[in-house]
């Protein structure tokens, strides 16, 4: 290879031709284009690569590779040796042909490549060899499958949690929709009895939290809890004085009723802090089930589809293709 | 010169070739041996005439002899071979021998040995193949009266001594008369030999010089599955030698793992099957892999011992130092079980290839008695490499514990590289192993690992030598043995072309192959040299460099397994010992500081004590000065001066080290600029000394003898040299022309511009 090199060059880079192209593969493009930026950069990348003090074990492995590369390569593929060796020479002279085997024209099980020599590094048995690499092959097939496993596991897992998420959010949905339609109905009943008030809403809200539907009760609870914080928060902002719970003798009922202190709030907190345990049990149940319920109630209750998004006029709810949302795709 | 007075012995007995008896030469003996034979070929033998009448053979007719003749011959009174009176030892082991079960098919065998020339015999162990077949082909080959021999071969050193042992016992004769062997740097044998039990090499080396065997009228192959280099060209060769020698006769012995597989290869031979005396033997596999091959079978031998019924153990391990370290932990562990436990006592033996042959004898001791009467039996444990697995048959074994390695050499021609790497046994060798385990009786083999690893990871057959090895001393082998078609030579596993191709190169940048291939007088000559090409050259050059002594010291030195002794229990110790002979410029020369004290008067007064002390390993040396003689003698032979520089003068090492470079020029690195590492030339590997060396980092060149592969590129047995030497010595293989661009290139370049600048400026002058 060196004697194809177009590289004009000293003494010193020849004796590391062979080095460099193993190290840098680089002289594809023909050589005028290079700029001087190039060559400078070239050069600087030859210069370190010759500099560095080759590890023991780069040392080995380059040598193995030198060993083995003409090991593997047929004296007769070298132009120079067919050209020059006296010693193929002569064998031609008595009749040889390179890729012909010697020997009598009728053996056909002469061979034409020498033996290939495999060199043994330790005392270990025989089969040893094999059966470590059988045994390393065992084990990355069962590395593969075991991450294989986690990695499948792990997307069930997030494909879980999203749709958890995403029942989680109809639920919520579901919910809504059936406090609406209960207040609404009981504004409906309401208005028919005719004792409406303005204060209707605000009788739903003050209503104990134990007697609302468990269905929906989590959702008026959680909205209660959030007003709580908010308004101890703001409570917190104005004064120590101002605390809800806060009882001030010099306060008579009218400052309290100005104050808006009423008596409904206090029980809302202390239903909040109350335990619920129909509502643990209802929120520990699986989100497409509370789903299910919630859905079956709207139905039941008001022919309100929740995925249709309509309020069908009869029990039939003709036109509904069914419970579920997958009927409804 | 240090070694003066030890070597004067020596000096004598090396002449001795040239003066007294030129035929105990191993390496002349073909000389004579085909002089006799020639001789031979008209009347017989003088003394054989004589023993002719006499003996029991008189009436056989050559290849055309029965089992029933041959029996009666055997049961005497007199030895059918040399008339004399059997003894009873003789008749003891006889009726053992037709006990074998290979001997119920004799007549069977001899029908075929004269039907065909070339026969496949598959014989599983116990069949008593190795010992009798030979035996069988004498009765009927009778090559005395023909002045010829019947040569078995076996690939290991250890087989060939102790089967010719066991075969010259059951043919009451002494060793090195009718039966004898030959192994490297060591021949038994004699005028009177007919049979030889030979490693597959010296046959080998023995058809160098006379290309159709001419010495022989029957070659036996044994253990050809063994697949050994030398077995697989015996074959090439002998297939087509039997077309050339219609009178030779050819078996080739297998176990039973792929007996098709030799039949096809000569030209479908007929096959003989003898079934094995094998008892059944129980499989018993680890419920998991072992973590620590070496404890496992630690902890498995010590189990059986303290658990099973009597009976010895065999176990596998991979080398020579895992081998010594696990002896020493059985026998300590044994003790402790002995004093604490009540175990019956437990007598451990190594076995490997290199173990000086009265040792491995030892591994034929009976176990130990109990330690006290009525006490629980003995046991021994017999710790081996490969070498246990087929050639070598230890009665006695009942249990085998198999951790399934073994520590093979292979060679790859890409970056030349030649390693010694444990590595899992084939399932024919496991097999192998686990039959030791039922000769005497059922027994069981421990396989230290699991079953389905046995089916999944271990290959059918073990890769033959020839696919593993460097082949430049092969081709030189082959260039000498005649064969010129190289590549269309008839192999039964032929090489990979890339490894043919370098060995090629290597010969001939050598300059043993001209560049049409044929031997130049420097391949002729070095292909004398039982050395790797690359040895025999840097030693013939020697002389020119004023240093064939010591160069000669050097090759044996290298020839011989490690020379240093390094026990874990005393490594400080012995690296201390080491520095007393460290020479500063390398390895090479630190073995020879080494070996010239070992023959210093200091260290031959008490060599054992000498080598101890210095952590040295006498073995090593022992044998190293037996291959220094063997190969002097060639030199004389080859009229090489041994010639040596003057110790004092300043080019006393500078010489050694010049001469190495015309050897091994071609296994140089260079030290990288940026830090330890070093690159081996052309091949442009990045290698490490090895930690053994003696030498610091700071030298710019070195030779290496090896290059070796374990968890990094290591070089060993390192020396440094000057880059002006390496243009100088081996200007084609350094034509600057033909390395890549790089490092080395511009250092030798530089090297090349000063030494140019010298040169100008003396001219100058």
């Amino acid at each position: 290879m060196s004697t194809q090199d177009p590289m004009p060059s000293n003494g010193l880079e020849d004796e590391e031709d062979d080095y460099m192209n193993m190290v840098i593969a680089e002289p594809t493009k023909p050589r005028e284009k290079e700029t001087y930026t190039q060559r400078r950069l070239r050069k600087e990348r030859e210069a370190e690569a010759r500099g560095r003090v080759k590890s023991k074990a780069e040392q080995a492995a380059d040598e193995a590779a030198a060993r083995e590369a003409a090991l593997s390569t047929s004296l007769f593929a070298d132009p120079q040796t067919t050209t020059t060796n006296k010693g193929l020479a002569m064998m031609a002279k008595m009749g040889f042909k390179p890729g012909v085997a010697l020997g009598s024209k009728v053996n056909s099980g002469a061979r034409t490549e020498p033996i290939v020599i495999s060199m043994k590094e330790d005392r270990g048995g025989i089969g040893l060899d094999s059966e470590k690499k059988r045994k390393f092959r065992v084990e990355v097939e069962q590395e593969g499958k075991r991450v294989k496993a986690e990695e499948g596991e792990y997307r069930e897992r997030l494909r879980k949690e999203r749709e958890e998420v995403r029942l989680e959010g109809q639920v919520g949905a579901a919910m809504r929709v059936a406090e609406r339609l209960y207040a609404e109905k009981e504004e409906d009943s309401a208005q028919q009895d005719g004792t409406e008030d303005a204060s209707s809403r605000r009788k739903i809200s003050s209503k104990p939290l134990k007697q609302i539907n468990v269905l929906w009760r989590g959702l008026v609870r959680k909205r209660e809890e959030k007003e709580r914080d908010r308004r101890m928060r703001y409570d917190l902002q104005q004064s120590l004085s101002r605390l809800p719970t806060y009882d001030d003798p010099d306060e008579d009922r009218d400052d309290r009723k100005a104050l808006g202190k009423d008596r409904v709030q206090h029980t809302l907190v202390e239903d909040l802090e109350e335990e619920d345990p129909e509502l643990d049990e209802f929120n520990s149940l699986d989100p497409a089930y509370r789903l299910e319920k919630l859905v079956r109630h709207l139905r039941e209750e008001y022919h309100y589809c929740f995925w249709c998004k309509y309020t069908y006029p009869d029990q039939e709810m003709e036109g509904c293709p069914g419970l579920t949302e997958e009927e409804h795709d | 010169m240090a070694d003066r007075r030890p070597e004067e012995p020596e000096m004598s007995r090396a002449k001795r070739p040239r003066t007294d008896d030129p035929s105990q030469n191993p390496y002349l003996a073909h000389m004579y041996e085909a002089q006799d034979t020639s001789d031979y070929n008209g009347y017989n033998r003088s003394n054989g005439s004589g023993t002719k009448a006499r003996t029991g053979l008189s009436d056989f007719k050559r290849h055309a002899t029965t089992a029933l003749q041959a029996h009666d011959a055997e049961d005497g009174p007199n030895n059918p071979f040399n008339n004399a009176p059997l003894s009873k030892q003789y008749f003891n082991i006889l009726k053992t021998r037709r006990d074998l079960p290979v001997h119920k098919q004799r007549q069977e065998f001899l029908d075929m040995f004269h039907k065909s020339q070339i026969l496949v015999f598959v014989g599983e162990t116990g069949s008593g193949k190795t010992t009798q077949i030979p035996q069988f082909v004498l009765f009927d080959d009778l090559p005395h009266f023909s002045g010829k021999l019947v040569a078995c071969t076996q690939p290991r050193r250890v087989a060939a001594t102790s089967v010719a042992q066991r075969v010259a016992n059951e043919m009451d004769v002494k060793l090195g008369d009718e039966v004898g062997y030959s192994i490297r740097f060591e021949d038994v044998s004699g005028p009177k030999t007919i049979l030889k039990y030979m490693t597959d090499g010296m046959l080998l080396r023995e058809a160098m010089h006379d290309h159709n065997l001419t010495r022989y009228s029957c070659i036996i192959l044994d253990e050809a599955h063994e697949r050994t280099l030398a077995t697989d060209l015996l074959m090439g060769l002998l297939k087509e030698i039997a077309l050339r020698r219609p009178d030779l006769k050819i078996v080739v012995m297998s176990a039973t793992l792929d007996a098709q597989k030799f039949q096809r290869y000569f030209n479908d031979a007929p096959l003989l099957a003898v079934p094995g005396r094998t008892h059944p033997v129980e499989i018993f596999y680890t419920p998991e892999p072992e973590r620590d091959y070496v404890e496992a079978a630690l902890r498995t031998v010590l189990q059986i011992h303290a658990t099973e019924p009597e009976g010895d153990i065999l176990l596998f391990l991979t080398g020579e130092e895992e081998i010594e370290d696990a002896c020493r932990k059985i026998t300590l562990e044994a003790d402790e079980m002995i004093r604490e436990a009540d175990a019956g006592p437990l007598k451990v033996y190594p076995l490997y290839g290199n173990l000086p042959p009265q040792q491995q004898q030892r591994i034929f001791e009976p176990a130990p008695p109990p330690t006290r009467p009525g006490g629980r039996p003995g046991r021994k444990v017999i710790v081996g490499t490969n070498v246990a697995e087929t050639s070598l048959t230890i009665d006695g074994i009942v249990y085998v514990v198999d951790p399934g390695f073994s520590k093979q050499k292979v060679y790859n021609p890409r970056i030349r590289v030649e390693s010694l790497l444990v590595s899992p046994i084939s399932k024919a060798s496991a097999q192998q192993r686990a039959g030791r385990a039922g000769r005497t009786r059922p027994g069981k083999c421990f396989r230290l690992y699991t079953e389905a690893a046995f089916k999944k990871e271990l290959i059918e057959q073990t890769y033959p030598e020839i696919l593993r090895s460097n082949l430049a001393n092969t081709v030189l082998e082959l260039k000498k043995l005649g064969v010129d078609d190289l590549v269309h030579f008839d192999l039964m596993d032929p090489p990979a072309p890339e490894t043919l191709m370098r060995a090629l190169e290597e010969l001939n940048y050598l300059a043993c192959l001209d560049d049409d291939g044929d031997l130049t007088a420097l391949g002729k000559l070095a292909s004398e040299f039982p050395l790797d090409p690359s040895l025999a050259v840097m030693l013939i050059s020697s002389p020119e460099f004023y240093c064939s002594n010591e160069i000669l010291s050097l090759t044996a030195l290298l020839s011989v397994p490690q020379i240093f002794v390094r026990p874990a229990s005393a490594r400080k110790r012995a690296d201390e010992m080491k520095a007393l002979f460290a020479h500063p410029d390398g390895d090479h020369l630190t073995m020879l500081n080494v070996y010239h004290a070992f023959k210093g008067a200091e260290a031959q007064a008490d060599p054992k004590r000498w080598c101890h002390e210095h952590f040295i390993s006498l073995r090593a040396l022992q044998s190293a000065d037996n291959v220094r003689q063997q190969l002097k003698r060639i030199m004389e032979k080859s009229e090489l001066d041994l010639v040596s520089t003057d110790f004092n003068d300043k080019d006393y090492y500078t010489n050694i080290r010049r001469a190495l470079v015309a050897g091994f020029f071609m296994q140089v690195a260079k030290k990288d600029p940026s830090g330890k590492t070093y690159k081996t030339v052309k091949d442009d590997q990045s290698v490490l000394l090895h930690p053994s060396t003696v030498l610091g980092v700071d030298s710019e060149w070195v030779v290496y003898n090896e290059f070796v592969l374990t968890t990094k590129n290591y070089v060993r047995t390192v020396t440094a040299v000057r880059p002006e030497w390496l243009l100088d010595i081996a200007p084609t293989y350094y034509d600057l022309a033909t390395f890549p661009k790089g490092e080395v290139r511009t250092a030798l370049q530089r090297t090349l511009d000063k030494i140019k600048r010298k040169q100008a400026m003396k001219g100058g002058r």
